[in-house]
């Protein structure tokens, strides 16, 4: 995939993440630099506890750095207030997690509404947008279900169809094939790689499975807290 | 304002059905005896204007102080020298004093304790009294002067088992502490058992049967001349007797009041014990505002990660806030929803028990302010007793939420 003339959408700058327990200090991030195009696919790898999950919410706006700067479409966000940080994830990262993180005592579509409600979306708007999303992930029976009524890859892609209900511009998984088998993995992976392809959209994936590095432009190696590798395709 | 975040306290309030049950049980205790008892209050209040107004505002009311009953104890009265000199009162028109006395009536062989009272014939006297009671008879005459031994009775007596086990009838014979009258007629109803259940004897036919009430009256009612200002007159008169009688101000063995002012002293205690019942309900209510916190706090714990997870997808902190704010709000209306039904039930029958104890005037009224208000209040309980666990949960950060497990 040609590179040229796709600007840079995330860029972490020298980040550290240093956690506090008492009087023990944890650092997950140790000076990790990061550069992110439009419409990349990156795929993130490393062992456990290497940071991977740590960068990749800080990339969301869920936390800030201790140092070091992440800029969002330029944007430094790593000394913004909590709401100006809820703003920016509302509306330009759809999160995708290992565990689906659906609401319980939402159905479906409900779910997928969402996040439509915290942007003052007007109802029949949401309901609109919702239903056709939850038609894509191939959901469009099963939109007045609870999660618990749903299987593993079903609740997934009811959080891929959430995710993109803001229409946001960068999807942020962090592990979405851990809790799959193979083959709904795989369902998920080509749907993601759909986004990329055809949505331009930027995606960033967490993963500890080798194979689903092929889906990638870069690959980036985590090792305690810092990119020992970067490979390119 | 998104309230679409109903949709999701809603489900939640649904889901978690036993819980919500308890906790709206709670607050349901508390409004539902607050609607009950600001309804009888209101209701007392209504009965008590409708009987100051039917008295007539220009009465005065003379009573022995100490007293518990008019008639119950004859070391209490008003004197027929006193009731002259009351009368004698600038600004007063006329006085009437009554007797009244625990009495022994017999019918068949049983025997019943009422109050007898005496009732005036004629002239301006007997105006004065049924100005006042207006009543007429329901069956039979009235007394007329020189009926001594024929009396009058209260509604009740016209029936079976309500006073005595067989009805009395206009013509029947009844013995009053021994002495045989003649039962010539019946009053309508006055709406309260005591009432309904008296014995009217003339002047004569009282003092009569019971010569030791002589000069003794216990009830003594005055008429202020028009114009006057009937609080100004009682006034005036009851510092005149204290006089006349040698009694220091506060250590009067009387009082003149007007109806509106008895009424109000009778009112006041209701009032007390209703405002004491009130407190009792308060109480409740902020156990059951104890309990919507606990409740509160509990979810809040339970859903961390929901909370955390819906940080992840835009809610900001006062989203958050509003979403717990709200469903405690909820468990709080739903309370107070439910306890304004069994309180509505539970006033209509204490109304249907007074009417069926001879009170039928003293009825609950249920004022659309009250409904709302309760409605209002129960939700407003419940959000502030959300409003800690609510603030909780918009201050998680949300990473830490969202690996809660
Ligand atoms: N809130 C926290 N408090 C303290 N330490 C933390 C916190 N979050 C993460 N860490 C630590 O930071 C390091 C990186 O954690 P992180 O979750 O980013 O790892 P990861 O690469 O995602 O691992 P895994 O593959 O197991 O998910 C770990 O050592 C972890 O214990
Ligand atoms: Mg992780």
């Amino acid at each position: 995939m040609a590179m040229v003339n796709h600007k840079t959408v995330i860029k972490l700058e020298n980040v550290w993440k240093i956690y506090k327990m008492g009087e023990v200090e944890v650092v997950a991030l140790c000076g990790l630099s990061l550069e992110i195009k439009e419409s990349e696919f990156i795929v993130i790898m490393g062992p456990s506890g290497s940071g991977k999950s740590t960068a990749v919410n800080m990339v969301g706006c869920l936390d800030i750095p201790t140092k070091g700067r992440i800029l969002l479409e330029g944007q430094d966000i790593s000394h913004m207030e909590e709401s100006e940080l809820a703003q920016i994830r509302g509306r330009k990262i759809g999160f995708i997690f290992q565990t689906f993180n659906l609401i319980p005592s939402l159905t479906a579509l409900q779910n997928v509404m969402l996040p439509m409600v915290f942007q003052d979306i007007e109802k029949s708007e949401r309901e609109k947008i919702a239903s056709n999303l939850l038609r894509r992930v191939e959901l469009g029976d099963r939109m007045r279900h609870r999660p618990n009524e749903l299987s593993g890859g079903q609740q997934q892609r009811v959080a891929i169809a959430r995710s993109l209900s803001n229409n946001p511009d960068i999807i942020l998984a962090d592990e979405p094939t851990g809790n799959l088998d193979t083959k709904t993995g795989k369902v998920v992976m080509d749907f993601l790689h759909s986004l990329q392809e055809k949505e331009k959209k930027t995606v960033i994936v967490v993963t500890h499975d080798p194979t689903l590095a092929k889906y990638a432009d870069k690959v980036a190696y985590l090792h305690d807290g810092k990119i020992i590798k970067l490979t390119k395709r | 304002m998104k309230l679409d975040y109903i949709m999701y306290s809603l489900n939640h309030v649904k889901n978690r059905k036993m819980r919500s049950w308890l906790t709206v049980l709670s607050i349901l205790i508390g409004i539902t005896a607050i609607y009950a008892l600001v309804s009888f209050g209101q209701g007392l209040q209504i009965y008590m204007s409708e009987l100051a107004t039917e008295m007539g505002t220009d009465k005065l009311m003379i009573q022995p102080k100490g007293a518990m009953a008019a008639g119950f104890d004859l070391d209490f009265y008003i004197s027929k020298e006193e009731a002259d000199f009351i009368s004698k009162v600038n600004g007063i028109d006329e006085v009437i004093g009554m007797y009244a006395k625990a009495i022994e009536v017999e019918h068949k062989k049983q025997k019943k304790y009422v109050f007898g009272m005496s009732l005036p014939t004629q002239g301006k006297e007997k105006d004065l009294v049924y100005d006042m009671f207006t009543v007429s008879m329901d069956q039979g005459r009235e007394l007329k002067s020189g009926d001594k031994l024929k009396v009058t009775l209260g509604y009740n007596y016209q029936f079976a088992n309500k006073i005595f086990s067989k009805a009395i009838n206009i013509g029947d014979k009844i013995s009053i502490n021994g002495v045989s009258v003649d039962v010539v007629g019946f009053f309508e109803s006055l709406g309260s058992a005591p009432d309904d259940s008296q014995v009217y004897l003339t002047e004569e036919g009282m003092l009569l049967i019971f010569p030791e009430t002589e000069d003794k009256f216990q009830y003594v009612f005055a008429r202020t001349a028009p114009g006057e200002e009937p609080s100004e007159v009682a006034e005036r008169a009851e510092e005149k007797l204290r006089k006349f009688k040698g009694q220091k101000e506060g250590q009067e063995d009387f009082i003149i009041q007007t109806f509106e002012q008895a009424i109000e002293v009778f009112g006041t205690i209701i009032t007390v014990i209703n405002a004491v019942l009130l407190l009792i309900a308060m109480i409740s209510v902020v156990v059951a505002s104890v309990n919507i916190m606990n409740t509160m706090y509990t979810a809040v714990l339970e859903r961390t990660k929901e909370i955390g997870v819906m940080k992840a997808i835009g809610a900001k902190n006062i989203d958050i806030m509003f979403i717990f704010l709200f469903e405690a709000g909820l468990l709080g209306l739903i309370g107070g929803a439910l306890g304004i039904l069994l309180g509505y039930g539970i006033a209509k029958m204490g109304g249907s028990i007074a009417a069926s104890a001879g009170y039928g005037l003293l009825q609950p009224v249920f004022p659309l302010w009250l409904t709302i208000g309760c409605l209002l209040f129960a939700f407003f309980v419940g959000a502030f007793s959300g409003l800690m666990p609510a603030r909780q949960a918009s201050k998680l950060k949300p990473v830490d939420a969202l690996r809660y497990e």
